[in-house]
């Protein structure tokens, strides 16, 4: 197909966007309210070119034949730093922030550097829910938040009032806890003026770390994206340096959610061993994502009991902290604090879950304690590599994989296979698995019986495989379920930004990490293999079920 | 008046003899234009819905006027509901659908059991003929935005009624992504018209004329006559200064000489659509903008930059000029605002809602210019 794009005659291909094209021919068109991700809305309009004389936008325009396109004409230019002021009169602050929003961006792409309309001053009270809080007035209403979560299912918030009026909110202007929020934090990554946060809980951890004995825990992903907070490169890897980050801020034992994540395999692997050969309540869903969970007890409550009993690894983690190794030292409990750091808004709001009876008092997501590694003036990247503290800081390569998508699956095979043929795996990866496909499947055959697992990926496609347990149609034995693309690595409380490449890069480094580690199944976890003999007994014993294992709350929508 | 003639099922049983390409074709040849304002030849509109074929369709009759200065419609559906109704059945027959959707306006909901009461009748009219169809009545929750035929699916659709990116057009993927006939009630209570009456031709139209005028009302006229002529039909109060058409069409001064048709008005700027506005000259021109202002800015759907931050600021520009408080470069960032507000926004009603400002920049700047500092 042949079109004129800026007096250039050139060649392109069909079933394109005229932004696709213009950046291929290394034109740069400013966006604001477009993302890879979602179907454009072209709201912002200041993505717009002329076509054959008429104004459209390009995120949603797609070529055609002979098309005429002007990407820098006098009236597109007008068009775009109108619009662009129009946006910022409400937002002046985006004019002199140093940091990078994408509209502070725009403003200099398109030459904005003041605005001559009025600000007309909306105040809105900020909603701050357990999880994810958001500022009505730093929003610019483009709407980002709104796929986000329609990506997900969920569909908490649209738009409300109309013209200037135009709010974004929960239903009936609600509460965020009151809604069905998941607080997977999707709309975080996605909302380009920081409008949407995660409930700040530096303020209660600095607090602590001054008088009480503070433990900390990290999960697998925050290893794999926190140096990108500090100028490195998306999958670095930083698990050294952030544990003596850590030490720095004064946390007296740094400890890691992979050996939660360790323990989490024996239980849900064997649970998965008893279910198949009860053949009851299959298909097994997975229980490590916090927001997942808060899904089906809004939307599917009636199949509760095919998730796992299991509490996700940092909150068996928290437990065991606090009854086992408590018990063994000399630390009193109402002065031991659990502080995990995770990449997951979600968690902050299962933290608070009463039945898990605060094993861990706080969380921090990445970029929070990258900020609070800011705030202490510690240089990042200059620090001396330091390893986790023992018994609670050894974990299996299997752990780490529980950081991406596919990797609890993959984990919990290696052990499921071990417990019910007592051989070793051969091949430890599971390469179906793997990987940014939204939906995976595979078989194994353990002992004769063949089971079937699928992996979904984002929340956006387990909507289709509950529909189908509900009818009894589902031919899997195992599911699991991330609600964030990804997996945790893409979680909500990421740093910003979070794109598919980047994904790709943290997912990479954790199978790197995978393969280093000589232990790389769950059960050969020495620390793992003491504790139940000193303290549990077996998987699903007495002691594990009160500890390790919890109950869900139907919601209902 | 012509349009008020019943039919009794007449025209519908004319079309049933006939096959859906021949109806397609007659209403082709009869050159009905659609009265919603667009002036979107109804024939092209039916054929270009013909052209997916297989697939479920239907059919919406635009009863959501909200137009300033307009009240053609709540007139049809209050005197021939019945003639709207075959309407329906007759485009039905000729896109192959069976379910139509009747989206009144929210404040129209009194006429709700007058349409019904016509559904009713109706039905007793296809049993004898033998077709069925599916009628459903919609009641608007009164933005004006639902009149675009994009944001009345949506809104039938049980969303907000937020406006769709056009292409896909309704015609491809409307309601239930599925092709769409989406026409206003003066368009359908014409078609049955066309099938019954040798001498219908498309020139009969309805005007809704108002504003400084003793006798406002629905005017049924042919187009072509002098306006001066149609004017003097509602008896003006004083010396006519400008002619607003609606909120959305613009304005033109008043001119003795021009005639009523589309193409006249449209060469001083304006559209021509069914509603005349009269402002006399007792009026200050930015007051009369103010209000048409006021109006898109309560309006606007709030979806894109331009007409949600746009229209609120050209609306306090323009209370900066009446007050006095505005120098030069206050009208000049008023005029440059307007045209970027109409040539960016997202759909007709943001496009359209700068219309009245430019024609005014057009013929009488010098009231605003009187009143910079």
């Amino acid at each position: 197909m042949k079109i004129t794009l800026n007096g250039k005659k050139i060649k392109c291909e069909e079933e394109q966007t005229i932004l696709q094209v213009a950046k291929k021919q290394g034109i740069k068109i400013p966006t604001l309210c477009y993302s890879e991700r979602f179907h454009p809305k072209s709201v912002c309009r200041v993505c717009l070119v002329e076509v054959n004389g008429k104004m459209m936008p390009s995120c949603s325009t797609k070529v055609k034949e002979r098309m005429v396109i002007d990407t820098e004409s006098q009236r597109v230019l007008k068009a775009r730093k109108i619009n662009t002021e129009l946006l910022i009169s409400e937002h002046k602050e985006h004019l002199t922030q140093t940091k990078k929003h994408e509209l502070c961006v725009l403003a200099k792409d398109v030459g904005v550097r003041q605005t001559r309309f009025s600000t007309i001053g909306k105040i809105h009270n900020p909603n701050e829910g357990i999880g994810i809080a958001r500022d009505d007035n730093k929003c610019i209403l483009c709407g980002k938040c709104i796929q986000a979560c329609e990506m997900q299912n969920v569909n908490a918030i649209d738009f409300a009032y109309r013209s200037y009026h135009t709010k974004i909110t929960p239903a009936f202007e609600g509460r965020i806890d009151d809604s069905v929020c998941i607080h997977c934090g999707q709309c975080i990554l996605a909302c380009p003026v920081n409008a949407i946060y995660e409930k700040d809980s530096i303020k209660d951890v600095e607090k602590a770390l001054k008088n009480k004995h503070v433990f900390v825990q990290t999960a697998p992903a925050v290893r794999a994206s926190l140096g990108e907070e500090f100028g490195l490169e998306p999958g670095t890897l930083v698990t050294g340096k952030m544990v003596s980050a850590l030490r720095k801020l004064g946390f007296k034992e740094v400890f890691d959610t992979q050996f939660g994540a360790d323990l989490t395999i024996m239980e849900e692997a064997t649970e998965l061993v008893e279910r198949v050969k009860k053949n009851k309540n299959l298909p097994m869903i997975t229980s490590c994502c916090p927001a997942w969970i808060k899904y089906i007890e809004h939307f599917y409550p009636e199949l509760l009991n095919h998730v796992s009993t299991c509490k996700s690894p940092h909150e068996m983690f928290g437990a065991v902290l606090k009854n086992y190794y408590i018990e063994n030292s000399r630390i009193k409990k109402k002065n031991a604090v659990v502080v995990s750091i995770m990449p997951c808004t979600a968690k902050k709001f299962e933290a608070q879950r009463k039945e898990l009876n605060k094993d861990v008092d706080y969380v921090l997501t990445t970029r929070e304690l990258a900020r609070m590694i800011k705030n202490h003036r510690i240089n990042f990247n200059n620090l001396k590599e330091d390893n986790f503290d023992a018994p609670l800081g050894i974990s299996s390569g299997a752990a780490t994989l529980f950081g991406a998508t596919g990797g609890v699956t993959e984990a919990a095979l290696r052990t499921a296979y071990e417990l019910e043929t007592g051989k070793d795996l051969e091949i430890l990866e599971f390469n179906q698995i793997r990987g940014l496909k939204n939906v995976k499947e595979g078989n194994i055959m353990i002992n004769g019986h063949d089971l079937t697992f699928v992996v979904v990926n984002g929340l956006h496609y387990a909507k289709e495989l509950l529909e189908q347990i509900k009818k009894g149609e589902c031919k899997y034995d195992f599911i699991e379920v991330m609600s964030c693309p990804g997996g945790c690595i893409g979680g909500g409380g990421q740093p910003i930004p979070t794109t598919k490449e980047i994904i790709k890069k943290r997912m990479q480094a954790l199978y790197v990490n995978d393969e280093n580690k000589i232990i790389r199944r769950s059960y050969e976890n020495p620390a793992i293999k003491l504790l139940y003999k000193e303290y549990l007994g077996r998987p699903l014993s007495e002691k594990a079920e009160e500890l390790l294992h919890t109950k869900y709350t139907k919601r209902g929508i | 008046m012509k349009i008020l003639r019943k039919t009794r099922f007449n025209g519908l049983r004319k079309a049933m003899q006939m096959s859906p390409e021949e109806i397609k074709e007659k209403i082709k040849k009869s050159e009905l234009k659609g009265r919603g304002g667009s002036n979107f030849p109804t024939g092209e509109k039916i054929e270009m819905t013909m052209s997916r074929e297989g697939v479920k369709k239907y059919i919406i009759c635009n009863a959501d006027e909200g137009e300033p200065g307009t009240f053609k419609d709540r007139f049809i559906l209050k005197k021939n509901p019945l003639n709207v109704i075959e309407g329906m059945l007759i485009a039905a027959r000729a896109i192959n659908s069976e379910e139509g959707y009747i989206y009144l306006r929210g404040q129209y909901s009194y006429l709700k059991p007058n349409i019904e009461k016509a559904i009713q009748a109706a039905k007793k009219a296809m049993k004898k003929i033998n077709i069925t169809f599916n009628f459903h009545i919609i009641i608007g929750g009164g933005a004006y935005v639902c009149g675009d035929e994009t944001a009345i699916i949506e809104s039938i659709e049980g969303k907000r009624g937020n406006p769709r990116i056009k292409p896909p057009f309704p015609s491809r993927k409307g309601l239930f992504a599925m092709p769409t006939l989406v026409d206003n009630v003066e368009t359908l209570a014409n078609l049955p018209l066309i099938f019954t009456d040798k001498n219908w031709n498309d020139n009969w139209r309805l005007f809704c004329i108002s504003g400084d005028v003793r006798k406002p009302g629905v005017y049924e006229l042919p187009l072509g006559i002098p306006l001066k002529k149609a004017i003097q039909m509602a008896r003006p109060k004083n010396k006519i200064k400008a002619i607003y058409f609606g909120c959305y069409g613009g304005c033109i001064p008043y001119d003795e000489n021009l005639i009523l048709d589309c193409e006249p008005i449209r060469k001083k700027g304006a559209m021509l659509a069914s509603s005349l506005i009269l402002v006399d000259e007792t009026r200050n021109i930015l007051d009369i903008s103010a209000i048409i202002s006021k109006f898109f800015e309560f309006e606007s759907c709030g979806q894109c930059t331009p007409c949600r931050e746009g229209n609120i600021r050209v609306l306090e520009l323009l209370q900066k000029i009446s007050l006095g408080k505005a120098k030069r470069k206050d009208l000049k960032l008023l005029e440059e605002l307007c045209g970027v507000i109409g040539d960016t926004s997202l759909c007709g009603l943001g496009q359209s809602s700068v219309n009245h400002i430019m024609k005014e920049f057009k013929y009488f700047k010098n009231e605003f210019q009187e009143k910079l500092k």
